[in-house]
């Protein structure tokens, strides 16, 4: 059971992770329309329309990530303290500060998206694209380095 | 409602990062999971079998707090409200996510 929630975690923020790129791209390095490259068009996206998709996976993959947290202190991390893996145990730890600190950042977040002049949304959208980035990788790695079922 | 929300998501960022950051500082967990046991304790418990998880316990002790915070920040008058810069939104935050940089620091520096 745990394998599947981790399996849907995954999923889950492979989404989150393209709609906030998508949202982050646009909003810090804006592409002029019509865009012809691939890149201006990876930018040219509407990204107020993203907001309601962004919160709604984060909250999600969070409340997966929180069911799934358990078995991770159980029968994970226990591992990496055993193999010594301080760099690897230590990113973990962060990751579940940033995704914390990021649930508490996405009422603001919602908001400025709502905004006309949207000058929050710069800096917000930018963190929770490093947050989800960054704890997306991290959940790879450990996941790679201690798989459950493995 | 269209005053209010504003008001409302700005505070609630910022006392929850700071509440969140004291709570892991200070252990201030609301409650505390027994993963082992699949046990739940009020407040800050001691491990019993296996682990004690904290990590839920802080997060709600740092949601109560902030909505509090955030729900008497709407009841400010618009003048002292308009002072809030809404910057802090992101930047209190920020300063969060560097702070645990700096207090999980031994995991990287060992």
């Amino acid at each position: 059971m745990t394998t599947v929630l981790l399996i849907v975690h995954g999923l889950l923020a492979v989404a989150l992770l393209g709609a906030i790129t998508h949202q982050a791209a646009s909003v810090l390095w804006p592409a002029p329309r019509p865009a012809g490259s691939f890149t201006g068009r990876f930018r040219a996206v509407a990204a107020p329309g993203y907001a309601n998709t962004v919160v709604i996976l984060y909250v999600m993959t969070a409340i997966l990530g929180g069911v799934i947290y358990a078995e991770y202190r159980v029968n994970i991390r226990i591992v990496l303290v055993e193999l010594k893996l301080d760099a690897a145990n230590g990113s973990f730890e962060l990751k579940e500060h940033l995704a914390a600190i990021g649930l508490g950042m996405l009422p603001a977040y919602w908001w400025s998206w709502r905004q006309p002049d949207g000058r929050l949304r710069a800096p917000l959208t930018a963190m929770l694209a490093f947050i989800v980035w960054w704890n997306f990788l991290v959940g790879h790695i450990v996941n790679n380095i201690r798989g459950f079922g493995s | 409602m269209r005053r209010a929300f504003p008001i409302f998501a700005i505070v609630f960022a910022v006392v929850y990062a700071v509440v969140y950051a004291v709570s892991v500082w200070k252990n201030y967990a609301l409650f505390t999971y027994h993963p082992a046991l699949n046990e739940f304790g009020m407040g800050v418990q001691k491990a019993k079998e296996g682990p004690a998880m904290y990590w839920y316990g802080w997060m709600a002790t740092s949601a109560i707090v902030a909505s509090l915070a955030g729900l008497v920040a709407c009841l400010l008058p618009e003048q002292a409200a308009r002072r809030l810069w809404p910057g802090l939104a992101w930047l209190v935050p920020l300063c969060a996510m560097l702070f645990f940089a700096w207090l999980l620091r031994e995991y990287f520096l060992r």
